[in-house]
């Protein structure tokens, strides 16, 4: 056969139909042609770490094996820069080895096997499958001192998923250079611009301060703070016995709440947020100070100029804020009679009118209204041009719930994706309905801790139980979008099918959990309730729900180099979340009960109106949760320019 | 340029299976290819198979097993012959 370059790839027939650039001209990993390989020796090799000689295996990221090292070693600086036109990259992130038109079919050199798994050799773009990979390195192998990439046979590419692939160790292995580049061609050709050099799409930048951390101090007050102190506050009963010894146990702000008339919507939520850490803290440090708010609001009120001078007189003297401090500091007192929120009642019936009645209600419907109630509020007092919710900054309600969900949808046809984020205050998970598929449907997502005994889950897994984490794997799961609603894909210029997939960008503090318990039959017309149990997780890692897992997911087994937009580490440090409340209901749809479950000291206690009751474990547990509350393990301080002063 | 490319020996066997015709699978398998139809075939396979669950199971069992082995000393290939037999035998017609 010729050896002019251009023919040469004829040596490997129809049996080999890979474009030739691959690997002929050896683009894809040494240098262009013109430089001869020898030359560059001594490697951008970004490992570092002497290679393990007792791991037989292929090796982690970490310690490559020594085959690819040694290519690694052969290969100049920058050796993938022309990797990308030998990709094919599909819509949806599937990339593969180009093959040139007429020669689509790739089957084994020695064998003639097309499935499962095919490798093209890095140095001759034979191509073998795995049975046959290994003889064809051993076979060609060349290296009696020779430098050349060209005569190294032991690395392979997975011609369906460009994966790296080694025939001596017979194992996948990773590089991030060539990650690197593989990904870069993903991205660039599912953005407008379809420009290789093109970045991952940006964040809104308004939305997301930079958050820098400061390092925590502890602190304890001096003399002149400590006589502060002693003059200006009065000490709580150190233990309230008005009930006995029993009652000396108990922790502060636990305390019943008077049910008014089917208000157990009202207080199952109440209770929750009593004993909400952040909001909790806030509150009780006297951060929004109820007779100073009310001076304030009859300065304002006295001073207006509104045209509608009544609607402004009522929301003056209408504070949620207020309320919910002044029941603060009654629930935290030391008083353990049964407290009555009434006041409370009236003020969030004047706020939202249309639910003001006796009827039972939802405690979901209630909880928006009620942190709407308090942000509304606190906009107005602030007289400031709106702060965007997602950051959190606009009131207490939104530091405390608020997070962002990321929203990307893909155009099947050419794999643009549009990506919006919105802020959200809670996540609203459907319950799995049981298709009765042949597979099992519930999923355990993660190694990550749950409940702290692994045999649960794998116990789940073959009964068919329900998950907290199953919802919120079916939440993240790239959904497609049914033929009538086709969307509009910039790139194409028409209507076409997607998938949809939501992730999490930004955790807020608290995350509450809203399980959709409620099914509408069109046939029937009426709506009915869905008790099917639930289980959930004390200790909940929400990690792989990230906006960064997410995305990360969708490249396939990459080693991730980027930091790009998404690594957000602060957001990976305070993805460990802890259970400290469950809102659960019972009975039908219109009629039913509310009931809390809360978390304290490591201790649960059911807080049913107006009888509270300490509680096992186990009842919790086998609980049906309506709204589930996790707060963040950690929380971190946040560097800031200015004083805060919510 | 690469003149000095060594190049694996072409096997004997390969003049004879060029001759032979090919069956009536592989005819259906290449058109398959060409067309693209297989690939959109596969993609509506892979979306069935994460829909229904099962994507999640063999990612458990795959876990559960380098776990058991220990992260370092499991191969691709090992992770594909455990959950081969599992994988094929969740999937009922």
């Amino acid at each position: 056969m010729s050896s002019s370059p251009k023919s040469s790839h004829k040596n490997h027939r129809s049996h080999f139909p890979l474009q030739k650039s691959l690997f002929q001209q050896n683009a894809a990993f040494p240098h262009s042609s013109p430089v001869h390989t020898t030359s560059n020796k001594t490697a951008n090799s970004s490992y570092g770490k002497p290679i393990s000689a007792s791991n037989n295996f292929a090796g982690d990221f970490n310690h490559p094996c020594p085959h690819l090292l040694e290519l690694r070693s052969k290969l100049g600086p920058n050796p993938f820069r022309n990797l990308q036109d030998c990709l094919e990259v599909r819509p949806l992130g599937r990339v593969s080895v180009r093959r040139e038109l007429g020669q689509e079919v790739v089957q084994c050199g020695a064998c003639k096997a097309s499935s499962p798994r095919l490798f093209a050799c890095v140095a001759c773009a034979a191509v073998s499958c795995q049975l046959h990979a290994t003889s064809h390195a051993a076979q060609a192998d060349d290296n009696t001192g020779c430098s050349s990439p060209s005569s190294f046979h032991a690395i392979a590419v997975d011609v369906d998923r460009v994966e790296l692939f080694c025939c001596v160790c017979k194992d996948q292995v990773y590089d991030s250079g060539f990650d690197a580049a593989v990904v870069l061609a993903q991205t660039a050709a599912s953005s407008a611009i379809g420009s290789i050099h093109c970045p991952p799409p940006p964040v809104p930048a308004e939305n997301l301060r930079k958050r820098r951390r400061v390092e925590y101090k502890p602190w304890t007050p001096d003399p002149n703070e400590r006589a502060l102190i002693v003059e200006k506050s009065s000490p709580l009963p150190s233990r309230p016995s008005q009930l006995g010894e029993a009652d000396a146990e108990l922790p502060w702000g636990l305390r019943g709440l008077n049910n008014l008339g089917n208000t157990c919507f009202m207080n199952s939520v109440l209770q929750a947020l009593l004993h909400t850490p952040p909001l909790r803290n806030y509150f009780l440090s006297d951060k929004h100070n109820r007779y100073f708010c009310q001076q304030r609001n009859n300065v304002i009120s006295t001073r207006s100029h509104d045209s509608n001078n009544h609607s402004n007189k009522n929301a003056a003297r209408l504070c949620l804020a207020c309320d919910l401090d002044a029941m603060f500091s009654a629930v935290f007192s030391g008083d353990r009679t049964p407290y009555s929120p009434a006041k409370f009642l009236y003020s969030w019936w004047q706020h939202a009118s249309n639910l003001a009645s006796y009827e039972q209600q939802d405690a979901h419907e209630f909880f928006i209204s009620m942190l709407d109630g308090i942000h509304e509020k606190l906009q107005k007092d602030k007289r400031k041009p709106q702060i965007q919710t997602g950051s959190g900054d606009c009131c207490i309600a939104h530091r405390v719930f608020s997070g962002i969900l990321r929203s990307d949808v893909m155009c099947t046809a050419c794999g643009f994706t549009s990506t919006t984020y919105d802020p959200c205050i809670d996540i609203s998970l459907d319950l799995e309905t049981n298709v009765g598929g042949p597979a099992k449907l519930t999923s355990a997502k993660s190694n990550h801790s749950c409940n702290g005994v692994p045999d649960s889950k794998n116990a789940c897994q073959s009964t068919g139980v329900s998950t907290l984490m199953g919802c919120l794997d079916r939440f993240t799961r790239p959904e497609r979008l049914g033929s009538d609603q086709k969307f509009y894909c910039q790139q194409c210029q028409v209507r076409q099918e997607s998938l949809k997939q939501m992730s999490i960008r930004k955790l807020p503090l608290v995350s509450c959990f809203h399980i959709k318990r409620f099914e509408h039959s069109h046939i029937k017309k009426m709506s009915k309730k869905v008790d099917r149990f639930l289980q959930f997780p004390f200790s909940l890692d929400m990690s792989p729900y990230l906006s960064s897992s997410i995305l990360r997911s969708r490249f396939g087994n990459r080693i991730f180099p980027f930091d790009g937009d998404e690594s957000d580490s602060p957001n990976e440090l305070s993805s460990e979340f802890e259970l400290f409340a469950v809102i659960t209901h019972s009975g039908k749809l219109d009629a039913g009960h509310y009931v809390t479950y809360l978390r304290l000291s490591n201790q649960w206690y059911k807080c049913d109106d107006a009888w509270i009751t300490q509680v096992n474990d186990n009842i919790v547990r086998a609980a049906q949760g309506y709204m589930i509350f996790y707060v963040q393990k950690m929380l971190y301080y946040k560097a800031s320019e200015r004083q805060v002063a919510l | 340029m690469r003149s000095s490319v060594k190049r694996p020996p072409t096997p004997d066997a390969e003049e004879e299976e060029q001759d032979r015709e090919p069956t009536l699978q592989e005819i259906i398998n290449i058109k398959l290819i060409e067309s693209g139809e297989k690939e959109r075939l596969k993609e509506l396979l892979r979306e069935r198979l994460v829909e229904c669950g099962w994507k999640d199971e063999m990612k458990a069992l795959c876990r559960a097993f380098a776990r058991k082995r220990g992260r370092n000393n499991v191969t691709v290939d090992d992770l594909v012959h455990v959950i081969t037999p599992k994988g094929r035998g969740s999937i009922h017609s």
